[in-house]
Protein backbone atom coordinates (compact mmCIF):
# COMPACT_ATOMS: atom_id res chain seq x y z
CA UNK A 1 0.00 0.00 0.00
CA UNK A 2 1.75 3.10 -0.91
CA UNK A 3 1.72 6.74 0.55
CA UNK A 4 -1.89 7.84 -0.88
CA UNK A 5 -3.75 4.87 -0.30
CA UNK A 6 -2.80 5.35 3.42
CA UNK A 7 -3.89 8.60 3.49
CA UNK A 8 -7.16 8.13 1.75
CA UNK A 9 -8.01 4.91 4.02
CA UNK A 10 -7.52 6.90 6.82
CA UNK A 11 -9.48 9.90 5.80
CA UNK A 12 -12.09 7.46 4.74
CA UNK A 13 -12.12 5.88 8.23
CA UNK A 14 -12.62 9.27 10.08
CA UNK A 15 -15.89 10.14 8.06
CA UNK A 16 -18.11 8.30 10.69
CA UNK A 17 -16.19 9.25 14.06
CA UNK A 18 -15.53 12.96 12.97
CA UNK A 19 -19.28 13.32 12.93
CA UNK A 20 -19.73 12.73 16.26
CA UNK A 21 -16.03 13.51 18.14
CA UNK A 22 -15.06 16.78 15.46
CA UNK A 23 -11.77 16.70 13.89
CA UNK A 24 -9.65 15.57 16.66
CA UNK A 25 -7.27 12.79 18.29
CA UNK A 26 -9.94 10.77 19.15
CA UNK A 27 -12.01 10.34 16.23
CA UNK A 28 -8.36 9.83 14.65
CA UNK A 29 -7.80 7.20 17.45
CA UNK A 30 -11.29 5.29 16.92
CA UNK A 31 -10.71 5.52 12.70
CA UNK A 32 -7.37 4.08 13.11
CA UNK A 33 -8.82 1.23 15.00
CA UNK A 34 -11.02 0.49 12.59
CA UNK A 35 -8.40 1.03 9.86
CA UNK A 36 -5.85 -1.38 11.57
CA UNK A 37 -3.58 1.41 11.47
CA UNK A 38 -1.52 1.84 14.02
CA UNK A 39 -0.92 5.76 15.57
CA UNK A 40 2.49 5.71 14.50
CA UNK A 41 1.25 5.28 10.67
CA UNK A 42 -0.43 7.92 10.77
CA UNK A 43 2.27 10.09 12.10
CA UNK A 44 3.98 9.30 8.92
CA UNK A 45 1.70 9.51 6.59
CA UNK A 46 0.33 13.10 8.23
CA UNK A 47 3.04 14.65 9.57
CA UNK A 48 0.84 18.08 9.71
CA UNK A 49 -0.93 16.48 12.24
CA UNK A 50 -4.79 17.23 12.12
CA UNK A 51 -4.60 19.89 9.70
CA UNK A 52 -2.97 17.88 6.89
CA UNK A 53 -5.87 15.29 7.85
CA UNK A 54 -8.20 17.94 6.86
CA UNK A 55 -6.77 19.03 4.13
CA UNK A 56 -6.48 15.53 2.84
CA UNK A 57 -9.80 14.89 3.19
CA UNK A 58 -10.54 18.45 1.07
CA UNK A 59 -8.57 17.27 -2.06
CA UNK A 60 -8.93 13.95 -1.90
CA UNK A 61 -12.95 15.07 -2.53
CA UNK A 62 -11.56 17.41 -4.87
CA UNK A 63 -10.35 14.27 -6.98
CA UNK A 64 -13.81 12.54 -6.54
CA UNK A 65 -15.84 15.60 -7.87
CA UNK A 66 -13.13 16.01 -11.00
CA UNK A 67 -13.78 12.56 -11.43
CA UNK A 68 -17.56 12.48 -11.68
CA UNK A 69 -17.62 15.60 -13.88
CA UNK A 70 -14.85 14.21 -16.11
CA UNK A 71 -17.90 11.42 -16.91
CA UNK A 72 -20.63 14.19 -17.45
CA UNK A 73 -21.14 15.36 -21.01
CA UNK A 74 -20.77 18.19 -20.48
CA UNK A 75 -20.56 19.92 -23.71
CA UNK A 76 -23.77 21.23 -24.79
CA UNK A 77 -23.95 23.19 -21.26
CA UNK A 78 -23.21 27.18 -20.35
CA UNK A 79 -20.10 27.48 -18.50
CA UNK A 80 -22.10 29.26 -15.69
CA UNK A 81 -24.50 25.79 -15.51
CA UNK A 82 -20.80 23.03 -15.61
CA UNK A 83 -19.47 25.30 -12.50
CA UNK A 84 -22.79 25.08 -10.72
CA UNK A 85 -22.60 21.42 -11.60
CA UNK A 86 -19.26 21.10 -10.33
CA UNK A 87 -20.59 22.66 -6.78
CA UNK A 88 -23.17 20.21 -6.87
CA UNK A 89 -20.82 17.11 -7.08
CA UNK A 90 -18.92 18.53 -4.84
CA UNK A 91 -21.56 18.59 -1.97
CA UNK A 92 -22.86 15.44 -3.28
CA UNK A 93 -19.82 13.76 -3.00
CA UNK A 94 -19.88 13.98 0.62
CA UNK A 95 -23.52 13.98 1.09
CA UNK A 96 -23.47 11.10 3.65
CA UNK A 97 -20.93 12.70 5.70
CA UNK A 98 -22.94 16.38 6.18
CA UNK A 99 -22.18 15.96 9.88
CA UNK A 100 -18.70 15.87 8.96
CA UNK A 101 -18.51 18.86 7.14
CA UNK A 102 -19.56 20.70 9.50
CA UNK A 103 -17.39 19.83 12.07
CA UNK A 104 -14.45 20.27 9.19
CA UNK A 105 -15.83 23.80 9.36
CA UNK A 106 -15.82 24.49 12.69
CA UNK A 107 -12.39 23.33 12.80
CA UNK A 108 -11.08 25.43 10.18
CA UNK A 109 -13.22 28.80 12.27
CA UNK A 110 -10.32 28.04 14.90
CA UNK A 111 -7.31 31.00 14.28
CA UNK A 112 -4.60 28.59 14.20
CA UNK A 113 -6.37 26.46 11.11
CA UNK A 114 -7.66 29.22 9.11
CA UNK A 115 -4.68 28.50 6.69
CA UNK A 116 -5.95 25.32 5.93
CA UNK A 117 -9.43 26.76 5.54
CA UNK A 118 -8.50 29.24 2.92
CA UNK A 119 -5.79 26.77 1.13
CA UNK A 120 -8.51 23.91 0.62
CA UNK A 121 -10.94 26.76 -0.31
CA UNK A 122 -8.58 27.91 -3.07
CA UNK A 123 -7.58 24.23 -3.91
CA UNK A 124 -11.35 23.05 -4.47
CA UNK A 125 -12.57 25.79 -6.37
CA UNK A 126 -9.44 25.58 -8.60
CA UNK A 127 -10.66 22.15 -9.14
CA UNK A 128 -14.28 22.41 -10.09
CA UNK A 129 -12.99 25.50 -12.70
CA UNK A 130 -10.86 22.80 -14.44
CA UNK A 131 -13.56 20.14 -13.84
CA UNK A 132 -15.78 22.64 -15.71
CA UNK A 133 -13.10 23.63 -18.66
CA UNK A 134 -12.00 26.93 -18.02
CA UNK A 135 -9.50 28.21 -20.04
CA UNK A 136 -9.34 31.66 -18.39
CA UNK A 137 -5.61 32.57 -18.53
CA UNK A 138 -5.60 36.21 -17.76
CA UNK A 139 -7.26 38.07 -13.98
CA UNK A 140 -10.58 36.48 -14.20
CA UNK A 141 -8.48 33.23 -13.07
CA UNK A 142 -8.75 35.22 -10.01
CA UNK A 143 -12.02 36.66 -10.05
CA UNK A 144 -13.77 33.76 -11.06
CA UNK A 145 -12.41 31.88 -8.33
CA UNK A 146 -13.26 34.27 -5.89
CA UNK A 147 -16.61 34.55 -7.17
CA UNK A 148 -17.18 30.16 -6.99
CA UNK A 149 -15.52 30.40 -3.54
CA UNK A 150 -18.26 32.84 -2.74
CA UNK A 151 -20.98 30.44 -4.13
CA UNK A 152 -19.34 27.81 -2.87
CA UNK A 153 -19.63 28.77 0.67
CA UNK A 154 -22.72 29.98 0.63
CA UNK A 155 -23.81 26.68 -0.86
CA UNK A 156 -22.17 24.40 2.09
CA UNK A 157 -23.88 26.70 4.87
CA UNK A 158 -27.04 26.30 3.00
CA UNK A 159 -26.74 22.67 2.59
CA UNK A 160 -25.87 21.92 6.01
CA UNK A 161 -29.27 23.53 7.47
CA UNK A 162 -31.20 22.07 4.03
CA UNK A 163 -34.60 20.16 5.44
CA UNK A 164 -35.92 19.74 2.08
CA UNK A 165 -36.34 16.60 -0.06
CA UNK A 166 -32.75 15.27 -1.77
CA UNK A 167 -31.78 18.87 -1.11
CA UNK A 168 -33.46 20.51 -3.69
CA UNK A 169 -33.53 24.07 -2.37
CA UNK A 170 -29.64 23.59 -2.07
CA UNK A 171 -29.57 23.43 -5.83
CA UNK A 172 -31.92 25.80 -6.51
CA UNK A 173 -29.47 27.98 -4.37
CA UNK A 174 -26.56 27.42 -6.16
CA UNK A 175 -28.32 28.25 -9.57
CA UNK A 176 -29.83 31.34 -8.22
CA UNK A 177 -25.90 32.23 -7.00
CA UNK A 178 -24.33 31.28 -10.26
CA UNK A 179 -26.78 34.02 -11.91
CA UNK A 180 -25.92 36.79 -10.10
CA UNK A 181 -22.42 35.48 -10.12
CA UNK A 182 -22.26 36.55 -14.37
CA UNK A 183 -23.50 40.14 -13.85
CA UNK A 184 -20.36 41.00 -12.55
CA UNK A 185 -18.86 44.05 -14.77
CA UNK A 186 -15.67 43.95 -16.32
CA UNK A 187 -13.32 46.30 -14.89
CA UNK A 188 -10.29 45.62 -17.45
CA UNK A 189 -12.26 47.15 -20.38
CA UNK A 190 -13.45 50.24 -18.32
CA UNK A 191 -9.96 50.46 -17.39
CA UNK A 192 -8.63 50.16 -20.73
CA UNK A 193 -10.84 52.99 -22.32
CA UNK A 194 -9.81 55.40 -19.45
CA UNK A 195 -6.04 54.57 -20.21
CA UNK A 196 -5.97 54.32 -23.72
CA UNK A 197 -8.21 57.52 -23.91
CA UNK A 198 -5.88 59.70 -22.29
CA UNK A 199 -3.24 58.98 -24.08
CA UNK A 200 -4.66 58.91 -27.81
CA UNK A 201 -5.43 62.28 -28.47
CA UNK A 202 -1.50 63.19 -28.74
CA UNK A 203 -1.77 60.51 -31.68
CA UNK A 204 -2.34 63.89 -34.15
CA UNK A 205 0.39 66.13 -32.70
CA UNK A 206 2.76 62.70 -33.07
CA UNK A 207 1.56 62.47 -36.60
CA UNK A 208 2.57 65.51 -37.43
CA UNK A 209 5.94 65.94 -35.76
CA UNK A 210 7.29 63.23 -37.35
CA UNK A 211 5.28 62.96 -40.57
CA UNK A 212 9.00 63.43 -42.47
CA UNK A 213 11.61 62.01 -40.63
CA UNK A 214 11.34 58.52 -40.33
CA UNK A 215 13.00 55.61 -42.71
CA UNK A 216 10.61 52.97 -42.46
CA UNK B 1 1.52 19.69 0.23
CA UNK B 2 2.77 16.20 -1.08
CA UNK B 3 6.31 16.74 -3.52
CA UNK B 4 6.69 13.68 -4.86
CA UNK B 5 8.01 14.58 -8.41
CA UNK B 6 11.12 14.20 -9.55
CA UNK B 7 14.06 16.60 -9.35
CA UNK B 8 15.15 17.44 -13.07
CA UNK B 9 18.80 16.57 -13.28
CA UNK B 10 21.56 18.43 -11.64
CA UNK B 11 18.98 19.51 -9.05
CA UNK B 12 20.35 21.43 -6.01
CA UNK B 13 18.96 21.42 -2.84
CA UNK B 14 16.60 24.63 -2.65
CA UNK B 15 16.10 24.52 -5.94
CA UNK B 16 12.56 23.95 -7.22
CA UNK B 17 10.98 21.01 -8.28
CA UNK B 18 10.45 20.50 -11.77
CA UNK B 19 6.86 21.27 -11.53
CA UNK B 20 7.82 24.70 -10.11
CA UNK B 21 9.64 25.47 -12.41
CA UNK B 22 7.27 24.47 -15.30
CA UNK B 23 4.73 26.73 -13.00
CA UNK B 24 7.44 29.85 -13.18
CA UNK B 25 8.23 29.75 -16.80
CA UNK B 26 4.95 29.61 -18.23
CA UNK B 27 3.64 32.06 -15.75
CA UNK B 28 6.32 34.67 -16.27
CA UNK B 29 6.29 34.32 -20.27
CA UNK B 30 3.03 34.76 -20.33
CA UNK B 31 3.33 37.73 -18.39
CA UNK B 32 6.14 38.95 -20.34
CA UNK B 33 4.13 38.68 -23.64
CA UNK B 34 1.70 40.37 -22.67
CA UNK B 35 3.66 42.88 -21.30
CA UNK B 36 5.07 43.26 -24.67
CA UNK B 37 1.97 43.58 -26.74
CA UNK B 38 0.91 46.21 -24.61
CA UNK B 39 4.10 48.14 -24.84
CA UNK B 40 3.59 48.20 -28.55
CA UNK B 41 -0.13 48.89 -28.07
CA UNK B 42 1.25 52.08 -26.28
CA UNK B 43 3.83 52.85 -28.86
CA UNK B 44 1.33 52.80 -32.00
CA UNK B 45 -1.45 54.85 -29.70
CA UNK B 46 1.28 57.97 -30.40
CA UNK B 47 3.28 56.87 -33.19
CA UNK B 48 0.47 54.52 -35.10
CA UNK B 49 -0.32 56.81 -38.05
CA UNK B 50 3.61 57.93 -38.58
CA UNK B 51 5.94 56.38 -41.04
CA UNK B 52 6.93 54.38 -37.65
CA UNK B 53 4.06 52.83 -37.21
CA UNK B 54 4.68 50.34 -39.92
CA UNK B 55 8.09 48.65 -38.31
CA UNK B 56 6.14 48.31 -34.82
CA UNK B 57 2.94 46.82 -36.21
CA UNK B 58 4.83 44.53 -37.61
CA UNK B 59 6.44 43.38 -34.41
CA UNK B 60 3.40 43.92 -32.50
CA UNK B 61 2.06 41.23 -34.50
CA UNK B 62 4.50 38.86 -33.45
CA UNK B 63 4.08 39.82 -30.38
CA UNK B 64 0.43 38.99 -29.76
CA UNK B 65 1.16 35.54 -31.75
CA UNK B 66 3.47 34.90 -28.69
CA UNK B 67 1.10 35.97 -26.40
CA UNK B 68 -1.73 33.68 -27.56
CA UNK B 69 0.79 30.78 -27.54
CA UNK B 70 1.15 31.26 -23.57
CA UNK B 71 -2.77 31.96 -23.85
CA UNK B 72 -3.06 27.75 -24.67
CA UNK B 73 -0.28 26.69 -22.57
CA UNK B 74 -1.88 28.12 -18.92
CA UNK B 75 -4.71 26.47 -18.63
CA UNK B 76 -3.18 23.10 -20.67
CA UNK B 77 -0.41 23.45 -17.81
CA UNK B 78 -2.73 24.08 -15.12
CA UNK B 79 -0.54 27.18 -14.18
CA UNK B 80 -1.84 29.92 -12.63
CA UNK B 81 -1.36 33.34 -14.56
CA UNK B 82 0.34 36.02 -12.69
CA UNK B 83 -2.03 38.19 -10.22
CA UNK B 84 0.22 41.13 -11.26
CA UNK B 85 -1.50 41.19 -14.93
CA UNK B 86 -3.59 44.23 -14.79
CA UNK B 87 -1.00 46.10 -13.58
CA UNK B 88 1.03 44.98 -16.76
CA UNK B 89 -2.01 46.11 -18.60
CA UNK B 90 -1.33 49.58 -17.27
CA UNK B 91 2.24 49.79 -16.85
CA UNK B 92 3.18 48.32 -20.57
CA UNK B 93 0.82 50.84 -21.96
CA UNK B 94 1.96 53.79 -19.99
CA UNK B 95 6.40 52.46 -21.25
CA UNK B 96 5.31 52.25 -24.85
CA UNK B 97 3.27 55.31 -25.15
CA UNK B 98 6.09 57.43 -22.60
CA UNK B 99 9.03 56.25 -25.03
CA UNK B 100 7.16 56.79 -28.11
CA UNK B 101 6.04 60.65 -27.12
CA UNK B 102 9.82 61.06 -26.71
CA UNK B 103 10.23 60.52 -30.73
CA UNK B 104 9.98 57.27 -32.65
CA UNK B 105 13.76 56.70 -31.80
CA UNK B 106 12.73 56.89 -28.04
CA UNK B 107 10.31 54.32 -29.20
CA UNK B 108 12.75 51.62 -30.66
CA UNK B 109 15.58 52.47 -28.10
CA UNK B 110 12.61 51.11 -25.57
CA UNK B 111 12.05 47.78 -27.72
CA UNK B 112 16.18 47.33 -27.97
CA UNK B 113 15.85 47.68 -23.81
CA UNK B 114 13.36 45.00 -23.02
CA UNK B 115 13.96 43.06 -26.09
CA UNK B 116 17.39 42.86 -24.72
CA UNK B 117 16.11 41.36 -21.25
CA UNK B 118 13.93 39.53 -22.83
CA UNK B 119 16.41 37.59 -24.93
CA UNK B 120 18.39 36.49 -21.33
CA UNK B 121 15.79 35.60 -20.48
CA UNK B 122 14.58 32.98 -22.63
CA UNK B 123 18.27 31.76 -22.73
CA UNK B 124 18.18 31.26 -19.31
CA UNK B 125 15.10 29.28 -19.33
CA UNK B 126 15.95 26.98 -22.41
CA UNK B 127 18.68 25.82 -20.90
CA UNK B 128 16.75 25.07 -17.74
CA UNK B 129 14.29 23.38 -19.85
CA UNK B 130 15.28 19.31 -20.12
CA UNK B 131 14.55 17.01 -23.14
CA UNK B 132 11.02 16.07 -21.34
CA UNK B 133 9.86 19.28 -21.95
CA UNK B 134 11.36 19.63 -25.81
CA UNK B 135 8.09 21.24 -26.86
CA UNK B 136 8.47 24.29 -24.49
CA UNK B 137 12.00 24.66 -24.78
CA UNK B 138 11.37 24.59 -28.76
CA UNK B 139 8.62 27.57 -28.29
CA UNK B 140 10.99 29.67 -26.45
CA UNK B 141 13.51 29.03 -28.83
CA UNK B 142 11.30 30.32 -31.57
CA UNK B 143 10.09 32.96 -30.09
CA UNK B 144 13.74 34.03 -28.86
CA UNK B 145 14.62 34.25 -31.99
CA UNK B 146 11.81 36.34 -33.03
CA UNK B 147 12.64 38.96 -30.37
CA UNK B 148 16.16 39.24 -31.25
CA UNK B 149 15.04 40.23 -34.45
CA UNK B 150 13.04 42.99 -33.07
CA UNK B 151 16.66 44.18 -31.08
CA UNK B 152 17.52 44.27 -34.88
CA UNK B 153 14.97 46.44 -35.89
CA UNK B 154 15.36 48.74 -33.20
CA UNK B 155 18.87 49.17 -33.41
CA UNK B 156 18.22 49.49 -37.45
CA UNK B 157 15.72 52.00 -36.81
CA UNK B 158 18.46 54.30 -34.53
CA UNK B 159 17.56 53.46 -31.34
CA UNK B 160 20.89 54.50 -30.24
CA UNK B 161 20.03 58.45 -31.37
CA UNK B 162 17.62 58.36 -28.93
CA UNK B 163 17.88 61.17 -26.01
CA UNK B 164 19.79 59.87 -23.33
CA UNK B 165 19.86 56.02 -24.66
CA UNK B 166 22.01 54.58 -21.92
CA UNK B 167 20.23 55.95 -18.78
CA UNK B 168 16.55 55.10 -21.06
CA UNK B 169 17.84 51.84 -21.57
CA UNK B 170 19.46 51.33 -18.89
CA UNK B 171 16.05 52.00 -16.36
CA UNK B 172 13.95 50.22 -18.72
CA UNK B 173 16.05 47.08 -18.47
CA UNK B 174 16.30 47.43 -14.72
CA UNK B 175 12.18 47.94 -15.01
CA UNK B 176 12.26 44.97 -16.92
CA UNK B 177 13.66 42.80 -14.61
CA UNK B 178 11.52 43.91 -11.75
CA UNK B 179 8.63 42.81 -13.70
CA UNK B 180 10.00 39.51 -14.60
CA UNK B 181 11.10 38.89 -10.78
CA UNK B 182 7.73 39.75 -9.55
CA UNK B 183 5.70 37.51 -12.11
CA UNK B 184 7.53 34.21 -11.48
CA UNK B 185 6.45 34.51 -8.53
CA UNK B 186 2.87 36.41 -7.82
Amino acid sequence: MDRMEIRDRIVIAMLPHAGFDGWGEQALAAALADADLSQDMATRVFPGGMREIVGHWSSHSDRRMAEEMAARHLEPMRIRDRAALAIRVRLEVNLEHREAVRRALAFVALPQNAEVGVRCTYDTVTAMWYAAGDTSSDYTFYTRRALLAAVYGAAILYWLDDESEDYDDTWSFISRRMEDVMKIPDLQSRLTSAVEGFVSPLNGRMRRRFRTSWPD
Amino acid sequence: MVSDETPTSGRLPGDLNKAQLIDRIIRVDQAGEYGAVRIYKGQLSVLGRTPAGGAIRRMAVQEREHLAKFNELVPQRRVRPTVLQPLWHVAGFALGASTALLGPRGAMACTVAVEEVIDEHYAKQIEQLGDDESELRGICERFRQDELEHRETGLQHGAEDAPGYKALTGAIKAGSRLAIWLSERV
